[in-house]
């Protein structure tokens, strides 16, 4: 393939099995275009963390095949598998920043893929690297904060710690499993607007998976619907219905009533 | 003798009582083991009334093997009264040279768990079944660790300690090596089930960003283990404390040193000073080690 074609993402015949029994992931086969906002839709269980989990190989899948720009991930190790992973940045429900350290180390901890060893190891890092990750922290609107430990920040202050970090992970593609679920539904777009900019302005591609429709309605440009463990819907944000919707949710699943559909 | 027929009529004597409120073991037999047991009295079932009888042998053994003399306990108190007079009674002769060797006794404990940090705190890594899931490598170096801390802190320090004295002579030093083998062992121990209680969360985090394994675990798990080592540490120091008082009974320095010879004469308001003096450090120890405990955690 020419450089211009290669997908951010490809996947195929994908699976997981947990333990040799419990299946979560199924017969998967997708391609994300670079500059995509693929959302991943479904039930908790329907598998879409474990699909994103399989995307950066923090969980290896037991079938199939992912290659991240044209690399096959799947078959890396070592020095190659880390190599790829510094294009991904992950963003998580629960934060998962590193709570006795400060807000800054956190947000330098982005560059652990390519920072020297053996200062990392002494939380040393480079004055260049220290000043992109203040600027960072200003441009998630955290500017003054960057001595704060991270358990003394809101939820909401933490993810935005989290989203810095990725910035200064300097990611090609961001994967995101539920950004917003552990959030006060007041400051869901506070923190989506963030993942918006990196997509919008840095033109990274992104892969987040939600739940909540509006959302995906207001920042996706693609959706796919997982149901146990399976893709079953595709398509544009503004395709989603009340059809489509008992279609990816069941038929005993109701639209929340405070959704226009 | 007339302890073990005493003990055998007795446990005779539950059985016919037993018979009289319930059912019997022929009965049971007789009508076969049904197959709603588990909903029937213990005494409906043959199962139950072999579980009662073999708790009955157990301890009826036990009160022959340990031979248990309960008339000589209720009787014969005279016979220790000079020893706890002696206790009540401390003598002064030997509060100086107590109190010089008390100190060390808590600086034998404090060297040994200074040295023992370091190695527990490597090994920890290793005895985690959390961290050791990945590669076969990781986990033969699970199982080895595992059982060699197990086998290590089978042995008690006494024991450690006589093999340390043949090593590097009578003293201190040997107290210090026997007590740092076995805080080793414990350690780890305790050390490995906090790693094994981590968020894993952050540790995805960090591997996330493309980190090797060392910053994994620098970021990812170390942050969160720190309060409980901390708290772990001081708790195991405390333990040393208790060990070193009487690590000195073989010769491996520290109060008990003293201790052993005046328990031998007979000196029983010696060996009254040596025990209250111990027993103040101690307490003065466990209150120490609780208050920064519940300051870190």
């Amino acid at each position: 393939m020419s450089g211009g074609d290669v997908p951010a993402v490809r996947i195929e015949g994908l699976g997981k099995v947990f333990d040799g029994r419990i299946r979560a992931l199924a017969d998967i086969n997708l391609t994300v275009r670079e500059k995509e906002f693929l959302v991943v839709l479904g039930l908790s269980g329907s598998g879409k963390s474990t699909l994103l989990r399989c995307i950066n190989r923090l969980v290896d899948a037991t079938e199939g095949h992912v290659w991240i720009f044209g690399e096959e991930i799947t078959a890396a190790t070592g020095a190659r598998l880390r190599e790829l992973r510094r294009q991904v940045a992950m963003i998580f429900q629960q934060f998962n920043v590193v709570r006795r350290h400060s807000a800054l180390i956190n947000v330098l901890s982005g560059t652990l893929g390519r920072a020297s060893l053996l200062p990392s190891l002494f939380l040393k890092f480079s004055q260049d690297d220290r000043e992109r990750a203040v600027a960072a922290l200003e441009r998630v609107g955290l500017g003054g904060r960057e001595h704060h430990r991270a358990d003394t920040l809101s939820g909401g202050q933490q993810q935005r710690v989290a989203i810095a970090r990725a910035l200064l992970q300097e990611p090609k593609l961001i994967l995101a499993d539920e950004p917003v679920a552990s959030l006060d539904p007041a400051l869901r777009h506070s923190v989506m607007r963030h993942i918006e900019a990196l997509n919008r302005e840095e033109g990274l591609t992104v892969i987040c998976s939600l739940h909540d429709v509006d959302l995906v309605r207001r920042y996706a440009t693609r959706v796919v619907a997982l149901r146990d463990g399976r893709l079953v819907w595709q398509g544009a944000p503004d395709e989603l219905n009340r059809y489509t919707y008992r279609e990816i949710y069941g038929t005993e699943a109701e639209p929340a009533t405070n959704t226009v559909m | 003798m007339d302890d073990r027929a005493a003990a055998l009529i007795l446990a005779f004597a539950w059985n016919l009582f037993s018979s009289w409120i319930g059912a019997s073991p022929g009965r049971a037999l007789v009508r076969g083991v049904p197959r709603w047991e588990q909903d029937l009295d213990w005494n409906r079932t043959l199962r139950g009334w072999f579980t009662v009888l073999f708790i009955e042998l157990t301890f009826f053994s036990g009160w022959l093997i340990t031979e248990v003399d309960l008339p000589s306990f209720f009787t014969k108190f005279s016979k220790a009264s000079d020893i706890v007079r002696g206790l009540v009674h401390p003598s002064g002769v030997v509060l100086h040279q107590g109190l010089v060797l008390l100190v060390q006794t808590v600086f034998l404990a404090f060297m040994a768990t200074a040295f023992a940090i370091p190695l527990a705190f490597v090994l920890s890594f290793a005895a985690a079944r959390n961290l050791t899931r990945s590669s076969r490598f990781s986990r033969v170096m699970y199982t080895a660790v595992r059982t060699g801390m197990n086998f290590t802190r089978a042995v008690e320090p006494l024991v450690w300690a006589l093999i340390f004295i043949s090593w590097v002579g009578i003293g201190p030093f040997a107290g210090v090596l026997a007590l740092w083998v076995h805080s080793i062992a414990a350690l780890t121990k305790l050390y490995s089930e906090s790693v094994e209680s981590i968020d894993p969360g952050p540790m995805e985090a960090i591997t996330a960003t493309g980190a090797g394994t060392f910053q994994v675990l620098r970021y990812g798990v170390v942050p969160q283990i720190i309060p409980p080592y901390l708290s772990f540490t001081i708790y195991r120091w405390d333990i040393n404390v208790r060990m070193s008082t009487i690590i000195g009974f073989v010769g491996g320095g520290g109060i008990g040193y003293i201790l052993k010879p005046r328990v031998d004469l007979g000196e029983w308001g010696q060996v009254g000073t040596l025990v209250l003096l111990i027993a103040v450090t101690v307490w003065l120890m466990d209150l120490v080690s609780a208050k920064i405990r519940e300051r870190i955690v």
